[in-house]
């Protein structure tokens, strides 16, 4: 092969690549529709998929037989039944939605700040949670109602005080809405995390559990569990979602948005509130996820744009697809912890896509 | 048989009185002004003046401290701000991305003030941006990213935004601070042909007088939180007016219309 | 932009936006409950199968039971003070704690354990290949539900995650929970593990066998001086010790010691100022097993002005028997006892 059709080669398939990255971008339902089946397939074998071997057969029965009543002749020990039905669906779909929220949360604060650095936890969620969790860890009282511990509903409560005091503080500053919310948000996630310092410092044998929900995870996922943070996600996404031509408007900045017809200031609160929602949510059942939020979004504005009508519906099921995988992943691993996991799948991705970018993807 | 009395139509913009000020320290003072639809107006003043806060109040940012400031009759407080976006389109000076975006998504954006919140783009949304494209000349640059522009074409795709907003009224913040000879005659070309096929009134703030003159029959000057002038630009911008309000001594070269065409049209 | 920008004149809102804010949210959150709680499938549980699973031993023949009530169905109260009902004597047993494996090894039910707690100073060899389904901090419910065990044992005061006990029961398994803060627990957790096991007479005499070991250190020690003990756990970073009433504490006192402690019962850590002020006379190496000897240490600086440096009284020990709350305690104790006064008269072991 001479250099110059190496060269043509290459060329041809550049331009294959950047068919195909038009085709994604003209059709994004079609897209969508894809990504969506790949979620179906990997929630299939994340539940198939686990420390005990069970056959896969033996997995859909379960399924069929608790789902829908059908009656397949085969057996299965009580134990597969709880093995699949109580402990790896309940996990794998927690992972899912957690997976979701948080792109979901990541991309609506990135359009919100006109930040690429943005992520769900960038206004002191994430100090708020872990603070909340850590004091209700210390709180030598267990409280439990419909499963939903002291401990996530601490967690879910900190996350949206620390929201609403960077909110009311960043109002008082002279400087524009969204720097002022940034910087306000690094101050105060600042003082909270001190906070969580302090009482880690304190906690003794508590430690390693403020440990365990720093590193997040699903181990402790259960169908009560998902019930109860399902809604607010839901709710939470759903307004959002609704809300998609407003973060387009903010994408050149407030006063334009303004020039635009968008209700700067009210919708400001609201999606801040929606964000915030979700995001709390996510973080009470699961502790503290990075990356996702931060980077699902770019991932899918590479392929398709900018626009939120787009990037907030595919980031959903992105994200949910990049959890499900990386908690199958965390457990075939032998437990480890899935923010691990969900950073190392996905960075070098990322990493790959920047490359492969046509245009230089700057910030 | 009754005869209509011809009435002049009622001013699209109107300043009542208007004082503006931030905090306590007034930039526009008593500002009394009024724009017929379909005018064309050239808003000029030195740096200061109190022209881009003029603005503000008009598209409803700044509140008036007196006065009021109206559109369509209607006291531009009352709108909200879907409705008003729809009246006046804002042509900034240059707008910062934080994403990489496409040329044509980028002008879509004009389209939002009627996009409906569920459905998002309709056909006719669609075709407001492709006329717009159009318009403006940009079919060579559809697909590319508004990064890679010069600043020329930036600002065109801005213009093309708010053509797109389809609203009888469209607002221009110095759109030629950045640009190069070519490109501020296009966008002057532009607007002068807006106003005359669509009727758009077209009010522009500019720092360059050469152009007012040349390209606004209607020239305001504002000086000191004033209006200082209201007229045809032979009227307003006489060698006295120009060394009072800026400052500098100038030799007004009338009669010798200055006029470049880009070649390639 | 910094500079100041007045705002638009408000325009009149349907009341406070964070009033609203929150209200929808504690409405979601109220309707998400209860939807909760009317909707959630009820988890499976898993019934034990007695003797439907393994294989079922005969009963023993070598030990005739004496007692004449049935062991079994039986209600204990564990060290958490939770009521565990066992219905029927376990025959798949899991074992969350290294002392547990012991006690259960000890008691002759080594056969029965289907799954254990990872532990590096494993005891007895012959738990190796039982397969490990937790470690330090971490437990791993699918394969202990997998192995369908009719009884775990678990390990209190966060030894085993709270959570993980939590789930495990949730799933319907028989949980045992143990925590044995100081001496006279260890030997009721032996008498409870024998009686959740149904070798209720073996536990009593494992017990006892311990308590004559005790009791032969105790008369042995009771009328010599008690030197000041200083037990090194680690010193790699900062120094960790006994703390206050604490296990170590304690075990050190019977061996006929006088512990210097961290100076609070949470505290692990005692600073090098509070050690040379306490100046021990005897240091005991319970890191001795990583490592760490008493040439090493009495290089250290600043160590050098304790009597016991002086003395070169440093000794390893072997932590492994002193800490561990299982059947070897009583040889723990005697080898605590012979490190802190090297030439005790002490009968040989064995006795009971």
């Amino acid at each position: 092969m001479t250099a110059a059709s190496a060269g043509f080669g290459a060329a041809r398939a550049r331009t294959r690549r950047s068919l195909l990255r038009e085709g994604a971008r003209r059709h994004p339902r079609a897209l969508f529709g894809a990504v969506v089946g790949t979620l179906a397939v990997l929630v299939v074998l994340a539940v198939g998929f686990g420390t005990v071997s069970i056959a896969p057969e033996t997995t859909v029965a379960i399924v069929l037989h608790r789902v829908l009543g059908l009656e397949t002749g085969a057996t299965w020990s009580a134990a597969s039944e709880t093995i699949v039905w109580d402990l790896r669906i309940p996990r794998v779909l927690t992972a899912a939605m957690v997976g979701a929220a948080l792109a979901v949360a990541g991309a609506t604060f990135q359009g919100l700040l006109r930040n690429p650095l943005a992520d769900p936890y960038v206004l002191g969620t994430a100090s708020g949670a872990a603070l909340g969790a850590a004091v209700a860890l210390l709180i030598p009282v267990r409280i439990v109602v419909v499963e939903f511990g002291l401990v996530h509903a601490f967690a879910f409560v900190g996350a949206l005080i620390a929201i609403t005091v960077v909110y009311r503080l960043s109002r008082l500053s002279a400087w524009s809405g969204m720097t002022s919310l940034l910087l306000t948000g690094y101050a105060v996630g600042s003082l909270l995390a001190a906070g969580l310092a302090m009482a880690m410092y304190l906690s003794g044998a508590t430690l390693r559990q403020i440990f365990a929900f720093l590193l997040g995870g699903f181990e402790a996922a259960t169908w009560p569990r998902l019930a109860i943070a399902l809604p607010l996600v839901v709710i939470g996404t759903a307004g959002i979602l609704w809300r998609a031509r407003v973060l387009n408007g903010l994408m050149l900045g407030e006063e334009a948005a303004a020039h635009l017809g968008v209700d700067v200031r009210r919708e400001r609160a609201i999606l801040l509130a929606l964000g915030s929602l979700v995001t709390a949510a996510a973080v009470a059942v699961s502790g503290l996820i990075g990356f996702v939020g931060l980077v699902v979004p770019h991932v899918v504005r590479l392929v398709v744009g900018p626009s939120a009508r787009v990037v907030l519906p595919l980031s959903i099921v992105v994200g949910a697809c990049l959890l499900v995988l990386a908690d199958l992943g965390a457990r075939l691993l032998g437990d480890i912890p899935v923010g691990v996991v969900s950073a190392l799948v996905g960075a070098p991705f990322f990493l790959f896509l920047l490359r492969r970018a046509q245009s230089g993807y700057e910030l | 048989m009754t005869d209509f009395v011809a009435t002049a139509p009622p001013p699209i913009v109107e300043f009542r009185s208007v004082t503006l000020a931030y905090g306590r320290r007034e930039i526009v003072r008593s500002a009394d002004l009024s724009i017929a639809p379909g005018e064309r107006v050239a808003l000029v003043g030195p740096n200061g003046a109190g022209k881009s806060t003029l603005l503000r109040a008009l598209t409803g940012l700044l509140a008036p401290a007196a006065g009021q400031v109206e559109v369509d009759g209607h006291d531009v407080a009352d709108f909200d701000r879907a409705a008003l976006a729809r009246r006046i389109a804002v042509v900034p000076q240059l707008a910062v991305l934080p994403f990489s975006a496409r040329v044509e998504e980028i002008v879509a954006l004009g389209r939002l003030p009627h996009e409906d919140p569920i459905r998002g783009p309709r056909p006719a949304d669609r075709a407001a941006v492709a006329e717009a494209v159009d318009r403006v000349g940009l079919g060579r640059l559809l697909g590319r990213d508004a990064r890679e522009l010069s600043l020329g074409e930036r600002q065109l795709v801005l213009v093309a935004l708010a053509i797109a907003q389809s609203a009888p009224i469209v607002v221009l913040d110095e759109p030629t601070v950045h640009l190069d000879l070519r490109h501020q005659v296009e966008v002057m070309e532009l607007l002068v042909d807006l106003n005359a096929r669509d009727g758009t009134t077209v009010l522009a703030v500019l720092h360059d007088l050469n152009l007012a003159a040349r390209y606004f029959p209607r020239v305001l000057v504002l000086a000191d939180g004033r209006i200082a002038a209201d007229g045809p630009p032979a009227d307003v911008l006489t060698a006295a007016r120009i060394r009072d309000v800026f400052g500098v001594d100038p030799r007004i070269l009338w009669g010798a219309p200055w006029s470049a065409v880009p070649a390639d049209r | 932009m910094p500079r100041p920008r007045p705002r638009p004149r408000p325009r009149p809102r349907l009341g406070s936006r964070t009033g609203s804010r929150l209200g929808a949210l504690l409405a979601a959150v109220v309707l998400a409950a209860a939807a909760a709680g009317c909707a959630t499938p009820q988890p499976t549980r898993i019934t034990p199968q007695p003797g439907a699973t393994g294989s079922a031993l005969p009963p023993s023949t070598a030990t005739p039971d004496p007692s004449p009530s049935p062991a079994f169905p039986v209600t204990l109260v564990d060290d958490e003070g939770t009521e565990v009902d066992i219905p029927a004597e376990p025959e798949r047993i899991v074992s969350l704690t290294p002392a547990t494996t012991e006690i259960l090894f000890a008691l002759g039910v080594g056969d029965r354990i289907v799954g254990r707690v990872e532990d590096i100073t494993l005891f007895p060899p012959e738990a190796g290949p039982i397969p490990e389904v937790a470690g330090f901090g971490t437990v791993n419910v699918e394969a202990i539900v997998g192995l369908e065990p009719d009884l775990v044992i678990a390990g209190g005061n966060f030894f085993t995650p709270p959570d993980g006990i939590e789930r495990l029961r949730s799933v319907g398994l028989t949980v045992l929970v143990v925590y044995a803060p100081d001496v006279d627990t260890v030997f009721a957790d032996i008498e409870l593990t024998g009686r959740a096991v149904g070798r209720g007479d073996e536990a009593l005499a494992l017990a006892d066998a311990i308590r004559v070991e005790f009791d032969a250190v105790a008369a042995a020690t009771a009328d010599l001086e008690r030197p000041r003990v200083f037990y090194e756990l680690d010193a790699t970073g900062a120094i960790y010790g006994p703390a206050d009433e604490s296990f170590l504490a304690e075990m050190i006192a019977l061996a006929g010691g006088d512990p210097i402690t961290t100076g609070s019962p949470d505290a692990f850590e005692i600073p090098l100022e509070r050690l040379i002020e306490a100046d021990p006379e005897v240091i005991l190496l319970g890191d001795a097993a990583y490592g760490v000897a008493a040439e090493a240490v009495a290089a250290r600086a600043g160590w050098n002005v304790m009597t016991a440096v002086r003395d070169g009284a440093i000794r390893p020990t072997e932590d492994v028997i002193i800490t561990r709350p299982g059947p070897r305690l009583g040889e723990g104790l005697r080898s605590l006892a012979l490190a802190i006064h090297p030439d005790l008269d002490l009968p040989a072991e064995g006795g009971g």
